[in-house]
């Protein structure tokens, strides 16, 4: 770990224009500085305070009436108050200590801010008895009940409520139901009726209940959309559609429509698919008709249903505008507007067309307004970013248009073909007969298996076809019907070569297998909906925008794509529309094909030894293993499969296509839906299988809010790649010579230890404790085994793929985390990866070294060794000048010279520095010499930067280096100093554990448990953490092991809580609050300073279980959003999870600002990549963002949005 | 039968005074200080039946008696009244300890003390191996006892109460020890006298045809020991430490008492050919059979070694369809016995399948 934060050469000239006695750290950042220091003096000083004060008052009730509050919610009010008070204790300690004189502040911007929440604070408190509460609430409950309208009532975030859709019934009703109507209305009314008191009761305690229960707060229709049932017959119907069985679609609708109980269940969207099928053959009737279920199920039609009928009238010749003309009313009638319609909608085909055209022959003038004007991002910190764009310097990248175009056709096809086999690094060594033997024998039997299983899978369709399904059972026939039975089977082969010779868990395999389909099912789907033409069409123009032989624009990818899109406004929307399948029917899917697979895929048992007798066995066979008491379903390949693998040592690799790098640049993220690959889908923000309330959340938010998230997945996106060809031979012949465990090259198999097995008359010798033994080793050396199989197996992919790309430019198109930590989506083989992969990878584009390249590549390659940690970078500069000729031989002999770089710490990227330095020293003028080599810039710590900074801790920001100081500090060798200031003192007082200790304690020792502190390690792992670091030390007394780490990692809790008072302040209060918040029923979730929501999605788990030949498969799911809140979770995740969100912001913006001061910009979370070139820039730049993301008022906000959120229901 | 016992008078042993039990107001709030999660007996009618059914001729046995985790000790001191010849409590609470090691000095030798938790014998994960965690062979050297055959009569009656959290991945691992004749097994057939829920009880004994909940657990308990029921004792007559709620599990069994549950391992559990180094096979072969209760045993077989499922049952004088939930324990045995004389299945690739727990506490 090295300095990114305060660089002394950088950092001085920054100081220059402060007064350098100033030691607060924020001072170094001259002007930003005072923006920060006055939105804090607004805290300090008193008149906006005590205002502040008064309204918090308000809402925290007198002592006497303590016993009386809603007990949780009232809590979480006093943490945050307390909070409050912390933070202005906090920042009157701090000024204290930098002995600051403030200005007296006016009232700024961004402390007014902190008032908005109070606008929702007024009135009185509801002081209920617990008991009366839980009374009234079941009383509603089963008045609501009765009403039929239990899950209906909604309240709109903005506290208006309505009752969608149930209106009409009310009025119907009994007695009561008037009653119940009062009380919806009493709201309205309460300004100026007076309402009887237990009205008003009443109807707050709806509200509470409402905003309590996660699921009503989330109950729009988009949000029920995915719900089970819907989303499982929504997945259902276009499955059958697709497949052109439209009976069976149509047929299962009705079923559910006329069984009252399901049909409570449909939304409009279900009956939508079935118009636009019916829209597409022009039937009018069946419209109709399908409109007057509609109305019976008591729904209204959206604007997908008008759609639709358009469309039908459309495709329908010479339809009469009377018709029309009354749908168009009816729309009107509805509130539902024309324009709207095709701004919304998602059209296939020729749908846009067909309603346009039935538009015309009513309105012939109508044409639907394009959309032109840009919103911009709120937030303050992007705020230059969008507006100042005159002395922006967007790059372009090195290609012409010709070649971006080609580029794209290629990615297009591969894409399209949704596979790809690519020949392995392995396919380098000679091919003996027995291998060709082997090869051919394999190829054979694949093509016998292949037969059975296309022959098998038509069999089993034909018979589920004839059954007649239960009424609502939804049976997997229309998913088997999506493709060619030989394309189902394809799957079912490349899944064989796959599996590891030790199995693999049944749950884990049908889920891979029923993604396979699922993708390639959503590629066809695309290809089906006419959109490629479009996407090319819209593609080649954007191009333009990238290509260095067009003209410049002053626009970002995302906005230049969504102009093009509004231009191109005809054909079908390129936003795909189909659904992710729920996760019970891709396991199910999956697990039916496994069942076929294991039970038809045979081979004679002579076929490698013709000793044996003939049998036909099959391959694959269904077990179980049994860990911690649950038995879990295994598949595991016969040896003679797994015999024949290892022989024939295929060299041919079958991808997934998105598991390669991109071969043109990714398509812009326009919206949370819509960006990356090509027709791959892509989820925006990745998320636990099944887990929708983020995307939930993410619709909700305004389009502009999210644009400064969404572009600067596009500037990590947009970095073009290429391999650094000489480092990745070098790598390939390790790998393929044995590998080297030592440089993190994975050996074959042939490496791995033997497992023994002993036969009867050898244990009979053995004693007890040795058979133990023995047992043991046995399980080791299995372990191990499996182990050693799947690294080397993930590093064969690595290095192929890498390989197959050898002579390619390429892109990792990105997506994200939920708390908004991007990560580049091909899974392999990428940036994030290992010190072997960062090796191998290099910026397509290079740059000349410049004056200070060459020393930025220096001190590189000195902070890869790890080396040198506490020496400025000065002193890493000059060390590196001294070892040169280390450093020459290294690049020159790197596998049989002096091998100085195989003790770095990250040996690969070392040697590929060397050879970097060494080219660039030997070329003419090395300030001319073209640099493709992306240099790091690593955050000390960054989780604790981000505490430090929150907390305004003087000396934990300098131990960070926040702040200035002559030589980089190191936050572990702090820690470790004041852990021994402990320890000598208490081994005065007579601790023995203190005593044995002497001379034991070493940064490296409590290096670990430093670093994951902030991400919530707690004293348990912690003291595994340390005790393994004991363990090593040979010689520190092993009896003594247990009871030093549990006295050390006390001793370093105790020392971080003394450098970083803020950090364990933040940390208990955040932890506290998401208690208090999981406590009383709802999520935790947050809004990053960027805009972006977060929410956790912890619940507790509920277990589904799927019925299947095979076997039962019992689903764990910990994410749904009708369970109650994992409180542990919650509040254990709480304060990483948010700091986390917070270093993804900070990279965020730095990625932003790069991108419009034109540098190449990449990240691994709080480690950039730049040019050498570009090193110093980019270090201001973080700096700077830095400073002004921390001079929002982040935990003020955040305060204030969660007393919004989860206390506004109080009042 | 309690209420019986009650009114009884102890025939006094002579050369002991008979030991004060205490008042049962104290022994209660003794047992509520407890700081770990446990449940103790307290009333001495219930000590005096755990007692009775340990005889009954306690003052002639030559077993030694394990008491787990006594507390305020009501049970040691009915044992000790009833004449019995040695007891060792095994007390993993420091607290107790004190008051325990006076008696034990009070007494000459029929009583020793030692720290440690028979639930943590033995212990797979790491931590420090002291006490109350405890390796087997430290506590049987200690105490003087030595390895003996499994013929042999009963050398050790442990009594006590399984800790409700982990009570079935302790009766887990002794189950695997005791295939494997590791840890308090290799000192002999060491009889368990537990306290058990009934639910895991009713699993233990589930018999063949019972679909549900007749499983390798149950199968394998069965085919190693001779089990029997000694007492049912509703939840409420156990003392609780108090500071935790422990709720009774739900479970779709009834699940109303706690049952004193005695388990003596076979004296032919082992022959010539099951013996502790191939058991676990045994274990394997079971666990696979029993995942699934309505599979065809054939089936199950064929996928040990191809064709040979029908020759087997054939030997077993079994239907061709039997399903492996109607397969009796000891038919199972006998089925691996002949398996294991088969070439064909030592050949199998099966056969080699390894048992793998990644449970941290347990078995190795």
């Amino acid at each position: 770990m090295y300095i990114l934060y305060s660089i002394p050469s950088t950092a001085s000239c920054l100081c220059r224009s402060v007064p350098s006695h100033i030691p607060i750290f924020l001072c170094t950042y001259s002007s930003s500085l005072y923006t920060c220091v006055n939105s804090h003096n607004n805290l300090l000083t008193d008149p906006p305070w005590t205002s502040q004060r008064r309204h918090f008052s308000a809402l925290i009730p007198k002592k006497e009436d303590g016993k009386k509050r809603v007990w949780e919610q009232s809590q979480l009010l006093d943490v945050l108050e307390a909070r409050i008070q912390q933070l202005q204790s906090d920042i009157v300690l701090d000024v204290q200590h930098a002995k600051v004189q403030f200005v007296n502040a006016s009232k700024s911007g961004r402390g007014a801010s902190s008032g908005k929440s109070h606008k929702n604070v007024s009135g009185g408190r509801t002081e209920l008895p617990k008991k009366l509460i839980q009374e009234k609430t079941t009383k509603t409950k089963k008045l609501n009940l009765k009403l039929g309208i239990e899950d209906k009532p909604v309240k709109s975030r903005k506290g208006k409520l309505i009752l969608p859709g149930t209106s009409k019934t009310l009025k119907n009703q009994e007695p009561t139901a008037i009653q119940a109507d009062t009380m919806a209305g009493a709201p309205v009314a309460a300004a100026t009726v007076p309402i009887r008191k237990v009205e008003k009761l009443e109807w707050k305690l709806n509200q509470w209940a409402m905003s309590a229960s996660p699921e009503l707060v989330q109950d729009n229709s988009e949000a029920r959309m995915y719900e089970g049932v819907q989303l499982s017959v929504h997945c259902y119907l276009e499955a059958c559609v697709f497949c052109g069985d439209i009976d069976r679609a149509q047929r299962l609708l009705l079923t559910h429509h006329r069984m009252i109980s399901r049909r409570n269940l449909l939304n409009i969207g279900l009956y939508n698919v079935m118009m636009r099928v019916w829209a597409k053959k022009g039937s009018l009737n069946q419209i109709g008709r399908m409109f007057i279920l509609v109305e019976e199920a008591g729904l209204k039609p959206n604007l997908t249903s008008y759609c639709a009928a358009l469309e039908c009238m459309g495709r329908t010749p010479n339809c009469s505008p009377k018709v029309i003309n009354r749908v168009l009313r009816q729309m009107k009638e509805d509130g539902l507007c024309v324009e709207e319609l095709f701004r919304l909608c998602v059209f296939r085909q020729d749908e846009r067309d067909m309603v346009l055209r039935a538009i015309h022959t009513v309105e012939p003038d109508f044409q639907p307004s394009i959309n032109t004007v840009l919103h911009t991002c709120s937030s303050p910190l992007v705020k230059d970013f969008y507006t100042e764009r005159a002395d922006a310097k967007y790059p372009k990248l090195a290609f012409s248009l010709e070649e971006l175009r080609e580029r794209f056709s290629r990615q297009l096809s591969m894409e399209q073909a949704s596979t790809i086999t690519i020949h392995s690094v392995e396919a380098m060594k000679p091919v003996t007969p027995h291998m060709a033997k082997m090869r051919a024998l394999l190829a054979e039997q694949r093509m016998v298996w292949h037969k059975a299983l296309v022959g098998a899978l038509r069999e089993s369709n034909m018979i589920l076809a004839s059954i007649t399904p239960k009424a609502v059972r939804l049976s997997l026939y229309p998913y088997l019907c999506l493709m060619d039975q030989k394309d189902y089977v394809d799957i079912m082969i490349q899944s064989l070569s796959n599996l590891p010779p030790s199995g693999e868990s049944l749950h884990i395999l049908a889920k891979e297998l029923g993604n396979r389909v699922h993708n390639k099912f959503c590629i066809r789907m695309k290809s089906h909906n006419q959109m490629v033409d479009k996407l090319s069409h819209i593609y080649n123009e954007y191009a333009e925008l990238l290509a260095k032989d067009s003209q410049d624009f002053d626009v970002l990818p995302r906005e230049r794509w969504w102009k093009l899109e509004a231009e191109h406004s005809s054909g079908p929307s390129l936003l795909g529309d189909n659904t992710q399948w729920p996760h019970t029917v891709v396991v199910e899917l999956g697990t039916y094909l496994v069942d076929l697979m294991v039970k038809h895929m045979k081979v004679n048992s002579d076929i490698l030894n013709p000793a044996n007798d003939r049998k036909f066995i099959p391959v694959l066979y269904h077990m179980y293993t049994f860990r911690s008491n649950k038995q879990v379903g295994f598949i595991k390949p016969h040896p003679i499969l797994t015999q024949m693998q290892q022989d024939a040592m295929e060299t041919t690799l079958t991808f997934d296509s998105y598991v390669m790098p991109m071969l043109c640049p990714p398509v812009p993220w326009t919206s949370a839906k819509f960006g990356a690959y090509l027709l791959t889908p892509t989820k925006m923000m990745r998320t636990v299988v099944g887990a929708n309330q983020h995307e939930i959340l993410l619709e909700k938010c305004q389009d502009a809010d999210l644009h400064a998230v969404l572009d600067s997945l596009n500037q990590l996106g947009n970095a073009a790649w290429r391999i650094n060809q000489p480092l990745l031979d070098i790598i390939i012949s390790v790998f393929n010579d044995k590998g080297n465990e030592k440089l993190d090259i994975p050996p074959p198999n042939s490496e791995a230890p033997k497992i023994l097995r002993y036969s009867q008359q050898d244990l009979a010798t053995y004693s007890s404790a040795e058979k133990a033994h023995l047992k043991r080793e046995l399980v080791k050396a299995k372990k191990k085994c499996s182990e050693m199989h799947s690294l080397r197996m993930d590093a064969l992919y690595k290095l192929s793929i890498a390989n197959h790309m050898r002579d390619e430019v390429f892109w990792f198109p990105h997506n994200m985390d939920f708390r908004g930590r991007t990560y580049p989506c091909p899974p392999y083989f990428n940036h994030l990866g290992s010190d072997v992969t960062r090796a191998i990878l290099v910026f397509a584009e290079g740059k000349p070294l410049g004056p200070g390249g060459l020393k930025w590549l220096k001190i590189h390659l000195v902070n890869l060794t790890g080396l040198k940690k506490r020496s400025s970078l000065a002193g890493r500069l000059e060390y590196a000048n001294t070892i040169m000729d280390d450093i020459l031989d290294s690049a020159d002999n790197p596998l049989n010279g002096k091998k100085w770089w195989q003790n770095a710490d990250e040996p690969w990227q070392a040697l590929a520095c060397c050879m970097e330095i060494a080219n660039a020293v030997r070329s003419p003028d090395p300030t001319h010499f073209i640099s493709h080599f992306p240099v790091h810039q690593d955050g000390s710590c960054n989780g604790l930067q981000h505490y430090a900074a929150l907390g305004r801790d003087v000396i934990g920001a300098t131990s960070v280096n926040l702040i200035p100081c002559e030589v980089p500090q190191d936050v572990y060798s702090g820690v470790a100093q004041q852990v021994e200031e402990f320890r000598a003192r208490d081994s005065e007082k007579g601790l023995k554990i203190a005593q044995v200790l002497e001379g034991f304690i070493s940064r490296k020792v409590v290096k670990q448990t430093v670093m994951t502190v902030v991400y919530g390690v707690t004293r348990y792992g912690g003291r595994l953490q340390i005790e393994k670091r004991l363990k090593e030390v040979d010689d520190f007394p092993k009896e003594y092991v247990w009871d030093a780490s549990h006295y050390l990692v006390q001793q370093v809790f105790s020392s971080l809580k003394e450098m970083f008072t803020g950090t364990r302040e933040i940390q208990d209060w955040l932890t506290e609050s998401a208690r208090l918040i999981a406590k009383s029923g709802n999520t935790v979730e947050w809004v990053t300073p960027l805009g972006l929501p977060i929410i956790q999605p912890y619940h507790r788990t509920r277990t589904q279980m799927l019925k299947g030949t095979i076997q039962d498969l019992s689903l764990q799911i910990t994410h749904d959003s009708k369970q109650k809140p994992d409180t542990v979770k919650q509040k254990n995740a709480f304060p990483p999870n948010f700091i986390h969100s917070l270093d993804s912001t900070h990279m965020m913006l730095t990625a932003l600002y790069c991108y419009s001061a034109g540098l190449t910009f990449v990240s691994v979370h709080d480690c950039f990549w730049t040019h050498a070139l570009t090193v110093d820039t980019m270090n201001k730049v973080c700096r700077e963002q830095f400073v002004a993301l921390h001079s929002q008022p982040i935990l003020q906000e955040l305060s204030n949005f969660l007393l919004q959120k989860y206390c506004s229901g109080l009042s | 039968e309690v209420g019986k016992m009650k009114g009884e008078c102890f025939r006094p042993l002579g050369r002991y005074d008979f030991l004060d039990l205490g008042e049962v107001e104290e022994n209660t709030q003794r047992a509520q200080l407890c700081r770990t999660i446990k449940r103790f007996i307290i009333d001495p009618a219930l000590a005096k039946l755990v007692t009775h059914h340990l005889g009954p001729d306690l003052e002639d046995s030559k077993a030694v008696i394990f008491e787990c985790n006594p507390g305020p000790g009501v049970l040691t001191r009915t044992l000790l009244n009833s004449g019995a010849q040695r007891v060792v409590t095994l007390e993993g609470e420091k607290s107790f300890l004190p008051d325990l090691q006076a008696l034990e000095c009070l007494l000459d030798g029929q009583l020793e003390v030692v720290h440690c938790d028979f639930f943590k014998l033995d212990p797979m994960g790491r931590g420090s191996m002291r006490p109350p965690a405890m390796y087997t062979d430290k506590l049987f050297t200690d105490l003087g006892i030595s390895e003996a055959n499994w013929t042999d009569e009963v050398p050790v009656k442990v009594v006590g109460i399984f800790p409700q959290r982990i009570e079935r991945s302790q009766l887990w691992k002794l189950l695997y020890v005791l295939f494997d004749r590791l840890s308090i097994y290799r000192y002999g057939r060491v009889e368990l006298n537990m306290f058990i829920s009934e639910k895991e009880y009713l699993k233990l004994m589930a018999k063949p045809g019972d679909m549900l909940n007749y499983r390798a657990f149950g199968a394998l308990w069965q085919m190693a020991c001779h089990i029997e029921l000694l007492h049912k004792e509703p939840w409420a007559s156990f003392v609780t430490s108090s500071k935790y709620k422990l709720a009774i599990p739900k479970s779709r069994l009834p699940n109303d008492n706690l049952c004193l549950v005695r388990m003596t391992p076979r004296k032919d559990l082992f022959s010539a050919s099951l013996t502790p180094s191939n058991a676990a096979t045994l274990v394997m072969m079971v666990k696979q059979c029993l995942a699934k209760r309505k599979a065809r045993l054939v089936d199950r077989l064929n996928m040990w070694s191809p064709d040979s499922g029908p020759k087997l049952l054939k030997e077993m004088g079994m239907q061709e369809d039997v399903l492996t939930g109607h397969v009796y324990p000891e038919e199972y045995k006998q089925l691996f016995e002949l398996v294991d004389k088969s070439q064909e299945f030592t050949q199998s690739w099966l056969y080699e399948e390894v048992l793998e727990n990644t449970q941290k506490e347990g078995w190795i």
